[in-house]
């Protein structure tokens, strides 16, 4: 699919159907998205830990339920739970002097091991490992671009996606995961029971409403031949239809024996 | 299932509020009466009135006072829902249609509780 139309099709999918598996090749394309995201000192901030609706017992199931995902999760044939390594840190400064040898990062911006060793790791990486705030923004931020690129490739493979909270005490249970991981968010993924396009794209602010020219206060001016060229090509959509929605959530409550 | 329960539990403040903000008004009347029975006879089996479920739901935090809703209290909803269930002899999808009649009471009324889905097993 076409990158542009990628996004512009991408949703946050809530029905999904329970009886079409996932194949487990298009999550492999999924992980591999994420492992090619751009981060920082080329760490692997992101872990995630992926899991198929039915390999999981009943009391597992059952555990990882809260009063709200209890529907998200009996629907999603798959669960991919991602989390962030707070000992990123670990092995930076290899990493570093491995991208200087290479030449990605390149003598022409300063880069050589002795500023590997004295200025980027001593003084900026160390640091703000260990610093609760600074590297708690860090690992959350590398774990958005790692999450957001997997979804896209999901939604590239033809699946829903849906990114939500989950109930991290009882998922770190009965999951195993190690200490130093910070719960992010789970992502559920699954073919759509709903229209794949949520019946239009959800409202966004014009571009002016968040994004400045030079200085903060002087908007962004939308040049209106791309925007014009971004419908066309399937990044900006037709908006909701309240009405065909909520007909179709009526459909979908219907199916699944939902509340309406 | 009587007249006069269900005469009452109309007049409920969240019945009231639940059928205005679903448009429940909308639907038959043998459609109306059957969720609002099965709300009432879920509340005797809780013990509880419509809008007692609705309050039993939200706690206040001790030190704040702060009002919120309880994720035990809604396991415990969920959990009797499926005794209720269990009891009233209901299987399969009517069981979980049923049991989310009462669920939707609750969502309208700002309790965010979900619970059994019909996934045709």
């Amino acid at each position: 699919m076409e990158f542009k139309k990628v996004v512009g099709d991408r949703r946050t999918i809530r029905y999904y159907d329970p009886s079409r598996p996932v194949e487990p090749e298009k999550v492999q394309v999924m992980l591999e998205a994420a492992n090619r995201s751009s981060r920082a000192v080329n760490a692997d901030f992101v872990k995630a830990v992926v899991c198929f609706r039915d390999e999981l017992s009943e009391d597992v199931r059952q555990r990882l339920k809260t009063p709200t995902t209890t529907v998200q999760l009996d629907l999603a044939p798959v669960v991919i739970f991602w989390y962030g390594d707070l000992t990123f840190a670990s092995g930076a400064q290899q990493r570093l002097k491995e991208l200087v040898d290479l030449g990605a990062l390149p003598v022409t911006h300063g880069w050589s091991h002795a500023y590997v060793d004295d200025v980027a790791y001593a003084q900026v990486v160390e640091p703000m490992s260990k610093d609760q705030l600074a590297s708690t923004w860090a690992v959350s931020v590398e774990c958005g671009l790692a999450i957001a690129q997997a979804m896209l490739a999901g939604v590239d493979e033809g699946l829903g996606v849906g990114l939500h909270a989950f109930e991290s005490t009882a998922a770190k249970e009965v999951l195993g995961i190690p200490d130093h991981w910070l719960p992010m968010w789970i992502l559920l993924v699954g073919y759509p029971a709903e229209d794949p396009k949520g019946g239009g794209q959800r409202p966004r602010r014009s571009l002016a409403d968040n994004f400045y020219e030079g200085r903060y206060g002087q908007p962004w001016q939308e040049i209106p031949e791309v925007t014009e060229r971004l419908r066309r090509e399937g990044m900006i959509q037709e908006p909701m239809d309240a009405e065909r929605r909520l007909a179709e959530v009526r459909e979908l409550a219907d199916r699944f024996g939902l509340p309406t | 299932m009587g007249g006069p329960v269900m005469h009452d539990i109309r007049s409920a403040e969240s019945v009231r509020h639940w059928f205005e903000r679903a448009g429940h008004h909308d639907a038959p009347p043998e459609v109306q009466e059957h969720r609002l029975t099965v709300l009432a006879e879920f509340c005797r089996h809780f013990g509880r009135d419509p809008d007692e479920l609705v309050a039993y739901c939200f706690l206040r935090k001790r030190d704040t006072g702060q009002r919120f809703c309880s994720v035990k209290r809604r396991e415990e909803i969920n959990r009797a829902l499926d005794a209720f269930a269990a009891e009233q002899g209901w299987t399969g999808k009517e069981a979980v249609v049923n049991a989310n009649i009462v669920r939707s009471h609750l969502i309208h009324n700002g309790v965010p509780i979900q619970g059994s889905v019909w996934t045709g097993s």
